[in-house]
């Protein structure tokens, strides 16, 4: 299963990538197209929104992932955005000596900031960002073993999987900032596909009573010393242009 | 400036790759119960019954461990209860066999995600049955400390 999750990260990377530099070979025909525009420059405010494919395709395949993602990002300047993602998630995890269902939903928010020197009629963006992001999530530890070494008695390495500390621990919160970069390239007029990776920095986390939170929605899995995670997203996005202004 | 993006990235697969977890050898397991054998006339006094043996119920397995006036015995998991014969002058003519059941509750404390749960164990108030009532050479029990979290002092003391 991981290494599925794996390879749709690099093709799609892979397919991002090169339409990227495959946009930016036609550089030298697009200067020539816009010269004669010049007059009328504008900066298009728009709202960009879509959604997170990789949670949805992930969501289908994998019977321990239920989890979708909206994105959204309102251009504000002429390389800077308003960004906002809300995601719900449910996922069930074997990590070591642990089995447990995480639930809840999340919110990040923050700003891109583009890097790229698009060209006359282009749009597309290479950018880093900051969010800040909380969940609100629900652990249910559903199994568990029991540290053991001598195993003496037969059957000691079972896990427990009802009673003692498995059950639920609901009204749980994890607070985080995010470090974003990413790509989001014109398809089609109004359509955008992005890429993004995101370092996690936790903040703060409500502990859930005699367990922990190894998996939390939108942060990823936290390390136990550190507490940094990883995530990334692969959006489609649809751009609504609704006001324009003159430079 | 895409040389710097081309570094972030690096920097954040870096990131993303996940250590593995290793439950390192110097977390303490499960604590196992200690007893002591004890002088019924003074309790204060320990003594080791002569031709002292205990089998385990339930396991082939040998107890670890000297077998003294001293013992540690591993509890089980998966049920409140453990049951071990105690023998007196083994392989002799008056061999006596105690059978006796220790009772105790359990709770599971979280210690990390690659350790899993440690057991501590709370004695029953009647903490031993004898399960074969009649000529016993065990003449009664005594807790000296009914929560067992750790193995720095005896939980139970069997007076003989």
């Amino acid at each position: 299963m991981k290494g599925v999750h794996i390879w749709v990260f690099y093709i799609s990377f892979l397919v991002s990538f090169q339409l990227l530099i495959g946009q930016q070979k036609d550089e030298t025909v697009s200067i020539e197209v816009s010269d004669s525009s010049s007059a009328s420059e504008k900066t298009p405010l728009s709202l960009r929104f879509g959604v997170d494919l990789y949670r949805v395709i992930l969501s289908q395949v994998s019977d321990d992932f239920n989890g979708i993602e909206i994105v959204s990002d309102l251009r504000l300047g002429e390389n800077f955005f308003l960004a906002l993602e809300l995601g719900d998630t449910k996922t069930t995890k074997e990590v070591d000596q642990v089995n447990f269902t995480t639930s809840g939903n999340y919110y990040k928010l923050g700003f891109d900031y583009n890097m790229n020197e698009n060209l006359k009629g282009m749009n597309n963006d290479i950018y880093i960002g900051l969010r800040f992001a909380s969940s609100n999530h629900t652990q249910v530890l559903n199994s568990y073993t029991i540290l053991d070494r001598s195993r003496f008695w037969p059957s000691s390495d079972l896990p427990v999987d009802i009673g003692y500390a498995t059950g639920e621990r609901s009204n749980l919160n994890a607070q985080w900032i995010e470090v974003v970069c990413g790509f989001k390239v014109q398809l089609l007029k109004n359509i955008y596909m992005g890429l993004s990776l995101r370092l996690n920095r936790l903040l703060k986390d409500k502990i859930p009573e005699n367990f922990d939170n190894i998996y939390i929605p939108g942060f990823n899995k936290k390390t136990e010393e550190n507490k940094f995670g990883a995530g990334f997203n692969y959006t489609l996005t649809y751009i609504i242009p609704f006001r324009s202004k003159k430079k | 400036m895409e040389k710097k993006f081309l570094s972030l990235i690096s920097l954040m697969i870096f990131f993303s790759c996940e250590r593995d977890d290793i439950c390192i050898v110097s977390v303490t397991e499960s604590p196992d119960l200690i007893i002591l054998m004890l002088d019924q006339d003074n309790l204060n006094n320990r003594k080791t019954p002569a031709g002292f043996s205990i089998r385990a119920l339930g396991t082939q397995n040998i107890l670890p461990g000297n077998i003294s006036d001293s013992l540690t015995l591993p509890l089980k998991i998966q049920k409140n209860y453990v049951q071990f014969e105690f023998i007196l002058n083994l392989g002799l003519d008056n061999e006596n066999i105690d059978t006796l059941q220790i009772n105790y509750k359990r709770i599971d404390n979280f210690i990390n995600v690659a350790c899993g749960y440690r057991s501590n164990y709370i004695l029953e108030t009647s903490p031993v049955i004898i399960l074969n009532p009649g000529d016993n050479w065990i003449k009664g029990f005594t807790i000296l400390k009914d929560t067992i979290s750790d193995e720095r002092r005896a939980h139970l003391g069997i007076l003989h």
